[in-house]
C-alpha cells in the first residue's frame, strides 16, 4: 500500500468507504485477499467492504427488505472471515465469495420459510379450537382482532405485525428491537392466551 | 451500512496472517495416506486372508480391489474438494465418485454373471456389514473432524462422500482379511449397505458440518 492510500499495482485508489471507486476486478480482489492472508489489515478491510458492495445487489434482488439484506450481508462477511483460510489467492475470488453468499442465502431462506410455516401452524391450531360459528365464518386476523387488542401491548403488536402485516418473527424482532427468540416466545404466550379466551 | 462498516472494522482489526489450506489433491492424498496406514495396521492385527496370494492371480479379484481402491481415491479427493466453499472451482472432480461407483456396480454385475456355478455362501452374513461399520467408525469420526476445519457449502454431499470414504476403507480391509468369494454375499452384505450408509452420511453432513 502506498502512502496516498493506493494499493501498489492497482489501477484505482483503494479506500475504506463503501462508496469508493475501487475496481472490483477479480484480480484486484484476489490480490487484496492475498495481502489479507499475510496479515495486511487495511487490505482486508478494503476487501470486505468491496465484497459487501459486490454482494448487495445480488442479495437485494432476492430479498424483500433492506434490513434483511443488511443482516444477511453481515452474516456473509462473518462467514468469509471464518472461511478465509480456504482461499489461497491463486484462483478467482468472486466464485469463492459468491459460493459462500449463496450458501448463507439458502440457509436464510430455509429458516425464513420454516418460520412462516411455524407461524401458520400456530394459527391453524388456533383455528381448530375456535367455536363452530367462528370457523364457519372463515377465521381471519380481523375476526379475532378485538381479542388480540386486549392482549398486553407487546404481544398485540407482535401478532399484528406477524398476521396482519405478514412479517416473519425475525423481521418483527428487527423492527421492535427484540431478539427473534423473544418474539417467538411472546407470540406463543399470546397464542396460548387467545386459545384460552376463545375456548371459553 | 454503519453496522457493516463497524463489522468490517472489527473483523479487520482481529485479522492476523492465516495459512491457506493445502490444495485439494494434496489434502486428499494426506487423507488417503492416513486411511492406507489404518488399513495396514488393521491387517497386521487381524491378519491377511490365507488364500490372498492365490487370489491375487485372479483377474476378477484384482479388478474388484482396483475398483474399491478407485472408490477410496475418488471419495478422498471429492471430500477434499467439497471441503472448499467453491469446490476449489473444480466442480466436475467433486462428482468423480459417481463414476467410480458406476464402474464398481458394472464390475459386480459382470462378476455375478461369471460366478457359475456360484461360489458357496459363507455361514455368516450381517457380521460382515457390522465388521465394516465398526472398522469405519474411526475413519468416519476423523474425516468429519477434518472436514469441520474447512468450510463446505455442500453439507449433505460432503457428509455422504465422507461416510462412503470411511466405509470403503472398511470394505477394502475386509476384502483383504476375509476368505469369501461368493459374489452374492459380497454384494448383499459388503457393498449394498453402502446405500444405507450414504443416506446416513447425507443426514450427518447437515448436522455435523454446519459452520
Amino acid at each position: 500500500m502506498t502512502a496516498d492510500g493506493t494499493l501498489a499495482g492497482y489501477h484505482a485508489p483503494v479506500s475504506f468507504s463503501l462508496h469508493a471507486t475501487v475496481t472490483d476486478t477479480d484480480d484486484n480482489l484476489a490480490e487484496l485477499m492475498r495481502l489479507s492472508l499475510n496479515g495486511d489489515q487495511r487490505a482486508y478491510a478494503t476487501l470486505l467492504l468491496e465484497t459487501a458492495r459486490l454482494l448487495r445487489p445480488f442479495l437485494s434482488r432476492r430479498l424483500r427488505s433492506s434490513s434483511e439484506v443488511d443482516d444477511l450481508l453481515q452474516e456473509i462477511l462473518l462467514s468469509i472471515h471464518k472461511a478465509r483460510h480456504t482461499y489461497d489467492g491463486k484462483r478467482p475470488y468472486k466464485p469463492w465469495a459468491y459460493a459462500i453468499a449463496r450458501f448463507r442465502l439458502l440457509d436464510h431462506l430455509r429458516a425464513h420459510y420454516a418460520d412462516h410455516l411455524r407461524d401458520a401452524e400456530d394459527y391453524d391450531e388456533l383455528e381448530e379450537i375456535l367455536p363452530d360459528d367462528v370457523t364457519e365464518a372463515e377465521l381471519s386476523y380481523e375476526s379475532i382482532s378485538k381479542e388480540v387488542e386486549k392482549l398486553p401491548e407487546k404481544q398485540a403488536t407482535i401478532l399484528r405485525l406477524m398476521h396482519q402485516d405478514g412479517y416473519t418473527a425475525r423481521e418483527v424482532a428487527a423492527k421492535i428491537g427484540m431478539t427473534e427468540t423473544a418474539v417467538k416466545v411472546a407470540a406463543h404466550r399470546a397464542y396460548k392466551i387467545l386459545r384460552e379466551r376463545l375456548e371459553r | 451500512m454503519d453496522d457493516i462498516e463497524q463489522l468490517v472494522a472489527n473483523l479487520s482489526k482481529e485479522a492476523r496472517a492465516v495459512q491457506a489450506a493445502p490444495r485439494p489433491w494434496l489434502l486428499g492424498l494426506r487423507w488417503l495416506a492416513i486411511a492406507g496406514a489404518y488399513i495396514v495396521v488393521a491387517l497386521a492385527i487381524s491378519g491377511l486372508r490365507p488364500d490372498l496370494a492365490l487370489q491375487l492371480r485372479e483377474p476378477q479379484f484384482i479388478a474388484e480391489l482396483a475398483a474399491l481402491l478407485a472408490i477410496l481415491v475418488a471419495t478422498a479427493l471429492s471430500a477434499a474438494i467439497l471441503a472448499f466453499p467453491d469446490l476449489h472451482q473444480q466442480r466436475r472432480a467433486a462428482f468423480a465418485p459417481a463414476w467410480a461407483f458406476a464402474s464398481f456396480a458394472l464390475l459386480m454385475f459382470f462378476s455375478w454373471r461369471a460366478d457359475v456355478p456360484p461360489a458357496p455362501l459363507p455361514q455368516h452374513n450381517i457380521e460382515c456389514t457390522l465388521s465394516i461399520l465398526l472398522f469405519s467408525l474411526l475413519p468416519s469420526a476423523w474425516i468429519f473432524y477434518a472436514l469441520r476445519r474447512f468450510a463446505s457449502t455442500h453439507l449433505r454431499t460432503s457428509g455422504m462422500v465422507a461416510v462412503l470414504f470411511a466405509f470403503s476403507t472398511g470394505a477394502l480391509w475386509l476384502r483383504l482379511h476375509e476368505q469369501t468369494n461368493s459374489i452374492i454375499h459380497l454384494v448383499e452384505w459388503h457393498y449394498l449397505p453402502m446405500i444405507a450408509v450414504a443416506a446416513l452420511g447425507w443426514w450427518l453432513g447437515r448436522v455435523l458440518l454446519k459452520w
